[in-house]
Order: structure tokens, then sequence, then C-alpha cells
């Protein structure tokens, strides 16, 4: 007869081994990093460029980006797009704050050859008026359809109350930027930004070493000299900022406040901390509004690192009669942590839960090596998360209350909603 | 390759077995054979409501979470209208806690009213943050009912209406899990570094003394053949017009499902599709136009979906889909695009492949398909396929008859 009543003994996490990447200076700054071992045939190159939105003295970095694979003099964007699709190859061209990054996925027996067309098509991008504006219709639709969505006009109200001492970072696209831009202004964005902007370069498959040199031969012209410069202190506008959209059944709420990075003493207790505040499926947040209220269909936090710096943001969307008692309720779980020691078992379980996580987030060649680069930015190693693992072990629920005193202040918070009427 | 083992406890429970020996995680992974078109046509939505009171606490444990947490792992789970399947993923060493927690919600739920009572409003939570309060969010909900006059496919997991998840009670709740949680109609994956006796070993203990139940048998109302077009307009306050072109194609198991599956890439997979090609970059009739599958088990849709250019009509659009798609009809593709579409597949699959809990919910569904060998043999499959093949599918598919379209008329100006 099995014993159901009694859960199954737990075996504490055996240590964890990391697999380092192999690092080449490409110059003195850019380096390439590459993870070998891998069991299958797939092939991944990151290509990281100094060309995130900050960039410019115009907002066009983001047009910059979707048009590098537009066409060149030689080639049109279709010709382009036929022979990497043909070759089985995937790219991804993606821009955030600080980085852009372009991505291509293929199988091995293809990366020599796509690696070729990207570079070229990157290289000679023409910007060719047709092109841009091609690109310019289709990101005013795209614009006004995601004006539509509460989360999407909630995020971009955070972003300047959170960002407000920095014009670079808290700026954003409006419908009037769309509606024209000069191929000149993207050409020098392309040349400053792209040709001469590349930071790193990550590679994950199982090739030849002499490849790894011909790669480096033909994307170590765009180097970097120097460098990049980042914010490393952002400040907040606190208190509570609403944006109207009267036809929205749920409304999109955002709080958040400043905070930091890796590089700080206290970043990995605050992780476990605001883990246990919201950032698991049994955290207080979701157990209290999700789990007992009802309220949403999800609910979450997490800190996001930039380069020099970070934040702490807190989010969810909700049935617009219950926003005002969820915001209640988020204030009222953040006094309950700074108020009252978390329970020993509740404790434990975030431990185990988050030593799991560690274990899972170093599941094979590709998760390792994203696990090596969220370090390596902020100029660790591997080292950090066996320095993450005794924190884990070692913090108490002193701790976890000192914390939450310091850092879980309302009134610093800011708050941000969208969707019908203000509350 | 994807190599795994395979045993039938007493009860019906059938296990598959993957062994990993690279990872230190272990997926279990649970399918039951029932989905939202086996739902009651007055009571839909519940196929999906039950998945989410699955976490609310089985008959000897309160709370379906916390212990999984507490083992390091995490779980989750997603219904369609063909299948339920949940998933554990955890550190293999604690592997017995995830059979501990899943065989006991199998045996049976704790059926809390408080459990019921927040998962609705949860549900309808998230009825109205995916279909109600995103632009375009509400088109399946118009499109199932328009495409399925008779098969069930004709409502979205999510349900009809809200109403059907408001209304749902608890004696409704006790009588779904009764007929289809039970071990003769699941599917069990274990995967990662274990040995096969030691799974068996596990697996019967945990889930060898669950009553086995009644494999419920399944009978549903055939979807008749389309013999007519279908039109629906429905004004909404979005930004541009609409459309959603859905042509009825083959069920999951016919060899035509994979042809269809690289015609719809063939048409609006991506930057060298002949719909993008042709509408959006040469004609600039739409800001965005792309074709897919729904992948479904019974007869599914091909779907050619997209928003028009400001000052396009859908008459223009109409007219130029309606080349490309007889150019399709009327002459074969070239070996160099099928290659293309194949190296694409071919890609696409060895990524997919890398994760774990991947490959134990393929393996779960091609053995609710009939053999979860076939996971295997999906790539010759594709690789066989022809160009003659893909015009012929083409001819049967892409037809005014056979076509069911969704305009979505904007009310802004």
């Amino acid at each position: 007869m099995t014993l159901r009543n009694i859960a199954p003994q737990i075996h504490p996490l055996q240590k964890i081994d990391f697999i380092e990447p192999k690092i080449f200076d490409i110059t003195p700054e850019v380096r390439l990093y590459w993870m070998a071992t891998i069991p299958d045939e797939t092939t991944r190159i990151e290509f990281h460029f100094d060309a995130g939105t900050i960039r410019g003295n115009e907002k066009v970095a983001g047009f910059v980006n979707s048009l590098l694979l537009s066409g060149t003099a030689q080639k049109s964007t279709t010709q382009i797009h036929d022979e990497l699709n043909g070759l089985g190859a995937y790219i991804d061209q993606e821009i955030g704050q600080e980085t852009a990054i372009i991505s291509l996925y293929c199988l091995r027996e293809n990366v020599e050859k796509a690696v070729e067309i990207l570079a070229d098509a990157i290289q000679h991008v023409v910007f060719s008026e047709q092109e841009v504006n091609d690109m310019l219709r289709e990101k005013r639709q795209n614009y006004l359809v995601a004006s539509e969505k509460v989360g999407v006009l909630v995020r971009r109200a955070f972003q300047q109350q959170l960002f407000s001492n920095s014009e670079r970072y808290s700026r954003q696209l409006v419908f009037e930027d769309l509606e024209h831009v000069s191929p000149l202004t993207l050409k020098r964005f392309h040349q400053d930004f792209y040709l001469k902007g590349l930071c790193k370069v990550v590679v994950v498959g199982n090739l030849e070493a002499a490849y790894i040199d011909r790669l480096i031969d033909t994307v170590g012209g765009w180097s970097k000299l120097g460098e990049p410069q980042f914010e490393s202190e952002f400040i907040n506008i606190p208190g509570h900022t609403h944006v109207e959209k009267a036809d929205a059944v749920q409304k999109a709420i955002r709080l958040g406040i400043p905070l930091f990075n890796k590089t700080h003493a206290d970043f990995l207790d605050f992780q476990i901390m605001q883990t246990i505040f919201g950032d698991y499926f049994g955290s207080r947040l979701m157990s209290n509004i999700r789990e007992d209220k009802g309220y949403t269909y999800g609910i979450g936090c997490g800190v996001a690192e930039s380069n020099k710096t970070g934040y702490f943001i807190i989010s969810t969307e909700v049935g617009k009669e219950v926003a005002e008692a969820t915001l209640k309720e988020i204030k009222f779980e953040m006094d309950r942590l700074k108020t009252e020691a978390v329970q020993q078992e509740e404790l434990d379980l975030v431990k185990n839960y988050l030593l799991g996580q560690i274990l899972k987030s170093a599941d094979g060649p590709n998760a390792m090596m994203d696990l090596f680069m969220a370090t390596q930015r902020h100029g660790k190693g591997f080292e950090y998360y066996n320095e993450a693992i005794q924190h884990i072990q070692q913090i108490d629920q002193k701790r976890i209350l000192e914390l939450a005193n310091t850092y879980l202040n309302w009134d610093q918070f800011s708050i941000v909603t969208a969707g019908a009427t203000s509350i | 390759m994807i190599e795994f083992e395979r045993f039938t406890l007493e009860n019906g429970l059938k296990v598959i077995f993957h062994k990993d020996p690279t990872t230190p995680l272990a997926v279990v992974n649970t399918l039951y054979d029932v989905g939202a078109r086996d739902e009651d046509p007055s009571k839909t939505g519940f196929a999906h409501l039950f998945e989410h009171l699955m976490f609310g606490g089985s008959v000897h444990i309160p709370d379906f979470d916390a212990p999984l947490q507490h083992a390091g792992g995490e779980s989750n789970a997603f219904t369609s209208n063909d299948i339920t399947n949940y998933y554990d993923v955890l550190p293999a060493q604690n592997i017995e806690t995830a059979l501990w927690l899943e065989s006991d919600r199998m045996l049976s739920l704790a059926f809390t009213p408080k459990s019921l009572e927040t998962q609705r409003n949860v549900v309808i939570e998230e009825f109205k943050q995916r279909y109600l309060n995103q632009p375009y969010g509400d088109v399946w909900l118009k499109l199932r009912p328009l495409a399925y006059h008779a098969h069930p496919y004709q409502w979205a997991t999510i349900g009809k209406e809200i109403k059907h998840i408001e209304d749902a009670q608890m004696e409704d709740v006790k009588a779904f899990f009764a007929k289809y949680y039970n071990p003769s109609n699941a599917i069990l994956c274990i995967a990662g570094n274990f040995e096969l006796e030691q799974v068996k070993t596990l697996v019967n203990k945990w889930y060898g003394d669950i009553p086995s139940g009644l494999k419920p048998a399944r009978i549903l109302p055939a979807e008749p053949q389309q013999t007519e077009f279908r039109e629906q307009i429905i004004e909404r306050n979005v930004p541009s017009d609409a459309f959603y072109y859905a042509f009825k194609m083959p069920e999951r198991k016919s060899p035509d499902y994979y042809i269809a599956d690289i015609l719809s890439d063939a048409l609006g997979r991506d930057k060298s599709s002949r719909l993008y090609v042709k509408i959006q970059k040469e004609l600039k009739l739409v800001t965005e136009i792309g074709a897919y599958i729904t992948g479904s088990l019974d007869d599914g849709l091909l779907i050619i979906s997209g928003k028009l250019s400001p000052d396009v009509t859908f008459q223009q659009l109409d007219d130029a889909l309606w080349i490309v798609l007889n150019e399709i009809k009327e002459t074969t593709i070239s070996d160099i695009e099928l290659a293309r579409l194949k190296n694409k597949i071919k890609t696409a699959k060895a990524f997919q492949e890398q994760g774990l809990l991947n490959r134990a919910m393929n393996l779960c569904l091609f053995e609710l398909l009939g053999d979860a060998e076939g996971v295997n043999q999906e790539a010759l499959i594709y690789s066989e396929i022809e160009p003659k093949h893909i015009q012929t599918v083409a001819k049967q598919v892409l037809n005014q008859s056979n076509c069911s379209l969704l305009k979505v008329k904007t009310t802004q100006s």
C-alpha cells in the first residue's frame, strides 16, 4: 500500500557542473564566446551591437535594426531572404534600450554560407527609399495595433516615470516619428553603431576551431573601439500615473523602482526576497491576488538588469473593477513582508525552488551559455552561481525583513495604470 | 532520433520512458485524452477550466504546487481543442515528488468549492485578457463557428462565452473528472537520466493502484463536407481591416496533413513565401500576411490571415490572393523552393528536439496518435514530399467552396 499522505523525501541539489565557453579576444574590448560541446547539429550565433534605442540623436535605432536585411546594391531583400531560407536559416533581429542583437539559427553544415550572406547584407545595406517606406508603413500599422493594448500603453508610460533623469532611456517612438525618416540618418546610424559597434559575438555549435578564426576575420572589422557608455543610475518619479483607454475591460498595472544589478552586494539576497514576494507561481502576490481573490490571470515581479544598474518591477492585468483592490493587496503584501518574519517552511520552499531554477537554467549548452553571458557582462563568471547557491542556503528570516524594509517602500514606487477611468 | 521504451500498467496507463543521460533534470508529462472537442455544447470552456482545478489540491495533498516547488521543480499545463497536457520539470533526484503529486490527482481531486469559485474568476480574467482586451482578440471566437457547423471545433478552448464558465457547477466538475481523468485515458512520459527498471518500479508504486476506469468512447458529430463559400463581416474598434481565410484541411493522421503543412509554409511562413513576396512586398496591399495550419487532430484549418494597408479594399486583396492561390494549384513548385521549405523544417525540428520537455510532450502526442515512434518518422515523411503532392493538396484545399472568410472591419476613421 502506497502511503500517499507522506511526501517522498527531498534530496538536496548536488553540485552543478558548469561548462566554460572558450573566449577569444577580437580586440582588447570585444570578445567572442564559444560553446563547442553540443550533442546535436544546431548552431546559434549572436552578434551584439552597441545599437540600442538609447543610441543616436534621432530615434532611428529600431528602423536601422529592422532594415539590416533590406538589400544591398547587389541583392534585393527578397534575394537575401531566399538565400538564407534556402539554407534553412532563421534570423532574429532584436533591439533593447542598450543593445541590438542579431541572431542566426541554423544547422552547422550551413553555418559558413549563412554567416557570409548575413554579414554581407549587414555590411552593405543601402537603405533604399522603397525599403524605408515599406518599413515605415508596416511600423505605423503595428504602432496603431500596439496602442490598443493596455499592456503596451502602461509600458510606455512606465518607462517615462522610471527613467525620468534620462531622455535617452525614457524616450520612445510616437506616431509622427513613423511618417518620415531620411535615409542619410539611417546610414549614419548604421555606420556608427553597426559597422563600428560590435561588442560581442556568442557562438554555440560544434564547429571547427579554424572556422571560429574565419568568423572573427569576417566580422572583426565591426568591432567597437573603447567601452560603450551606459547610464549608471535611474531616478524615478514616484506616485500614480494613469493612461486612459475607455473601452478596455481590464486594467494593466505596473509598479517599479530603480534598483541595481549583479554587481551590488544586496543583489542575490534581494532576488530571494522578491521571489517570495511575487516571482514564482506560489508567491505572495500570486497566492493572494490570483489564487485567493481571482482578480487576475497572472501577476508577477522581477528585477531587470541593465549594463550599469537595474530596476524592480511588478506587473499585472486585472479586471477594471478590481484594479484599486489589487493595488491595495500589493501594498498589503509589501507591508506584510516588512513586518512579519517569513515562515521557515515558506523560506525553505523558496530556497529549494531557486536551487532547482539554477539547475534548470544550466541544462544544455544553449542554457549554459546564456547563464554564462548573464554574469559576464557584469564582470563575473560561473563562480557567481556558486556564490548564489551559498546565499540561498544561508539566508534567514531576519535578512528578508531587512531587505524588504530597505527596498519595498510604497511611497518610492512609480505606479502606472492603463485602462478605463483613473483610480 | 528520440529513443524511448514503452510499457502499460494493468490499469491501462500507457507509459513512455525517454532516457537522456546528459541532463540533471527530469520531466513528468501527462497527456489526458480530453479536450474542448469533448465538451457539451451548452457547457463549453469546461476542459480548460478543469485544467485549472487540477492545481487546487488532490485527495491526499492539499496543494499541488508547493511540494513540487519545495522539490526544486515547477509545473504547468495547457488545454487544446484535442488534449489536456500537464508537465512537471524538476531535479532528477526528486522525480518521486512529481510522481506522488501527479498520481494523487489522477486518483482523485479535493473538489473544494473555494477552488472552483476562484478558478472560475481566474479563467474569466484570462478570457478578458486574451480574447476581449486585445485588438482582434475575439476573431477565433467568430471564425470557429463560421468554419465548423457540426464538429465541436466550432468553439474555442476558452469557451463560447463567459457565461458558460460562470455557470460551471461542482457536480459537472466531478462528473468530468470521473469520465476523463483515469489511467485508461492517459499517457505518461518520464524523461531523464534513469534506468527502465527504476522507472517501472516507481511508476508501478505510484500509479499501480489507481482504478482503471473506462476509456470513454469518443463519438463526435462529423463535420459535413463544406460545399459553399462562407463569409462573415464583423465591425470592431481596431486600427485596420483584417482578414482570416480558413480552408478545411485533412486530419492529423492523414498523409496529406504534412503536405498541407508545407503548402502553408510555401504560402506564408517567412519573407520568401509567396503571399509575403507578392501581396505585401510587391503589391503593398497588406502590412502583414501569413499562412499556417491549426494542427488539429480531426479535420483542421489552413489559415491565411493579415491586415490591409490603409485605403486598400477587401476586394483588391481577394483578387490578388486568388491569383497567388491559383498559381500554386496550376503549376508545380520548383525543386529549389521545395528544398528551401524542407530545410527550414529540418532546422526547426533540430532546435525543438533540444528541449527535454518538448521531446516528452511529443512522445505522448504521437502515442495518442497511435505510435510514439511516429515522432521519429516525421523527418522522413517531410523529406519524401514532392512538388506534385503539394499541387494535388493545393487543388483539394484552396477552393472557394472549402473556405470560410472572416473580415474584421475597422470602425475607426
